[in-house]
């Protein structure tokens, strides 16, 4: 050592080179450590005051987590419920999401999914009516066209589903809104044509 | 002894007696005064109608009916002509086969339910339409309207333009050398439209296919989507044409050497946009899954 010596008689060093690599403690501190070591079993009041402040806050956080899992789960539930279309969704039946953020009553124009999920009570009324009334009229039909007709029905509720499912993924899609109108009215057209053509002395 | 014996030869000369019987049809003819330019309703259950139209101002209606049908009436009304194929009440069989000349300026509307419809030679409106039965007309310059559940639809025009409208649910559309504005819709059924002349084509399909092969006239419009229906457009036109074709998930090609480009970076989605010569008309394609192809070349 090089260096000056302080008030305090101790050393005084310029840099950290000039400190020593290692210093052994004057005596043997490992008997000392363990006996304090073992005293940790019963621990202190002070220590545990502290401690159960500390579970009741991580209890709290635990609690804060899973409530805000939850509220974050069922803010997606309510999306994926009023704002995506669903399998099997009727597309007169207007998302409460839709109402809520209704902008087409100011600005006169409808949004993109408002054209896609009209409201018409008559569309629903009329729908509704044909269907409850399918089985007869498809029993009134000749054999080869009701099984042809049953199959055309199957066709557009399979296309309304491979829509509804493309419109999950991308809801915006015009392209995909307008073909599903396309296919709602196609189903209309045949629900009519087929009690058109089932009505004695009718034609279709 | 002498019974069975009787009974052993007069049992199958009653047996084909009754074949005899049953297979001799009725037969009908009738003809009424109708004008020139009148309406003719004709409407039949199951086997035939077919329609001719004549020079005469006259209805002729010639039909071969079995056992089970009623009766045909023929009704002649001011410019009202009413020819009605009548079965018994809760019957849903009997075949007639209807031949009925009409004047060939006349309108001509056809119902059917398993009965086959042809018409020929018919210069006013036709409105035809079938459950299961076939139609086949000729288009002669008057609008012309087709409709059937399940029965294919075959027209054939000469080239005059008109108002032309199909719709089917499974059954297939076949019109050859239309002309004028065509608007077609199925469900199943393929669309097979080959047009002279164009001035505004709509066609819509669910899972069906659309082959067009024609001209459109300048500026005309053309419109056509399917959800998983194939759309195969060649579509020519002296002014060109404004395109774009697109589809979510199925693929876009073309004879004009453009590629389609993506919609979207991370949904499917392609469109192929352009123009053609001037872009005077406008053609538009959709699907959601079926393959476009479009091309400006017969």
């Amino acid at each position: 050592m090089t260096g000056r010596e302080g008030p305090d008689g101790r050393t005084l060093v310029k840099s950290l080179g000039e400190l020593p690599q290692s210093i052994e403690p004057p005596r043997d501190l490992w008997p000392t450590i363990e006996a304090r070591l073992g005293g940790i079993e019963a621990p202190a009041p002070a220590a545990t005051a502290a401690q159960s402040i500390g579970r009741r806050r991580s209890a709290r956080l635990r609690w804060l987590a899973a409530a805000a899992m939850i509220a974050s789960v069922a803010v997606g539930v309510w999306i994926g419920r009023s704002l995506l279309p669903l399998p099997g969704a009727v597309p007169g039946a207007r998302s409460p999401a839709s109402a809520a953020n209704d902008t087409s009553a100011v600005t006169g124009a409808p949004t993109a999914l408002d054209a896609a999920y009209v409201a018409d009570p008559r569309y629903e009324r009329q729908r509704a009516e044909l269907l409850r009334s399918l089985q007869t009229r498809l029993a009134a039909l000749p054999p080869a066209s009701r099984a042809k007709v049953m199959a055309s029905l199957e066709t557009i509720q399979r296309a309304k589903e491979d829509l509804e499912r493309a419109l999950g993924r991308d809801p915006g899609n015009a392209l995909l809104q307008e073909l599903l109108v396309n296919t709602y009215q196609d189903e209309m057209r045949v629900l009519t044509d087929v009690r058109e053509a089932s009505d004695p002395g009718e034609g279709i | 002894m002498r019974s069975a014996l009787w009974l052993s030869l007069s049992l199958p000369a009653l047996c084909a007696s009754a074949v005899v019987y049953a297979s001799s049809d009725k037969v009908f003819d009738r003809t009424v005064a109708a004008q020139p330019r009148g309406v003719v309703d004709i409407s039949n259950v199951s086997g035939k109608i077919d329609v001719k139209g004549w020079d005469r101002p006259e209805v002729s209606v010639h039909a071969e009916l079995e056992d089970d049908v009623e009766r045909v009436d023929v009704a002649s009304e001011g410019s009202h002509t009413t020819i009605k194929v009548v079965l018994p009440s809760h019957s849903h069989g009997g075949e007639a086969r209807l031949h009925v000349q009409i004047p060939k300026d006349s309108e001509l509307n056809v119902s059917a339910v398993s009965a086959d419809v042809t018409a020929s030679g018919v210069l006013g409106a036709q409105h035809l339409s079938a459950v299961s039965g076939e139609v086949t007309a000729e288009l002669m310059g008057g609008d012309a309207e087709a409709k059937t559940v399940s029965g294919d639809i075959k027209l054939k025009g000469h080239g005059q333009a008109v108002r032309l409208r199909v719709s089917t649910v499974s059954g297939d559309v076949h019109v050859d050398h239309g002309a004028g504005d065509f608007e077609a819709s199925t469900v199943s059924g393929a669309l097979v439209v080959s047009l002279d002349s164009a001035r505004a084509v709509r066609a819509h399909s669910t899972s069906g296919d659309l082959r067009f092969e024609g001209k459109l006239t300048r500026g005309a419009t053309f419109e056509a989507s399917s959800v998983s229906g194939d759309l195969n457009v060649r579509a020519s036109t002296e002014g060109g044409y404004e395109y774009e074709a697109s589809s979510f998930s199925g693929d876009i090609s073309d004879c004009f050497d453009v590629k389609s480009e993506r919609t979207g970076k991370y949904m499917p989605g392609s469109r192929l946009q352009g123009t053609r010569g001037e872009g005077a008309g406008h053609v538009r394609l959709k699907t959601m899954s079926g393959d476009i192809q479009l091309c400006d070349r017969s």
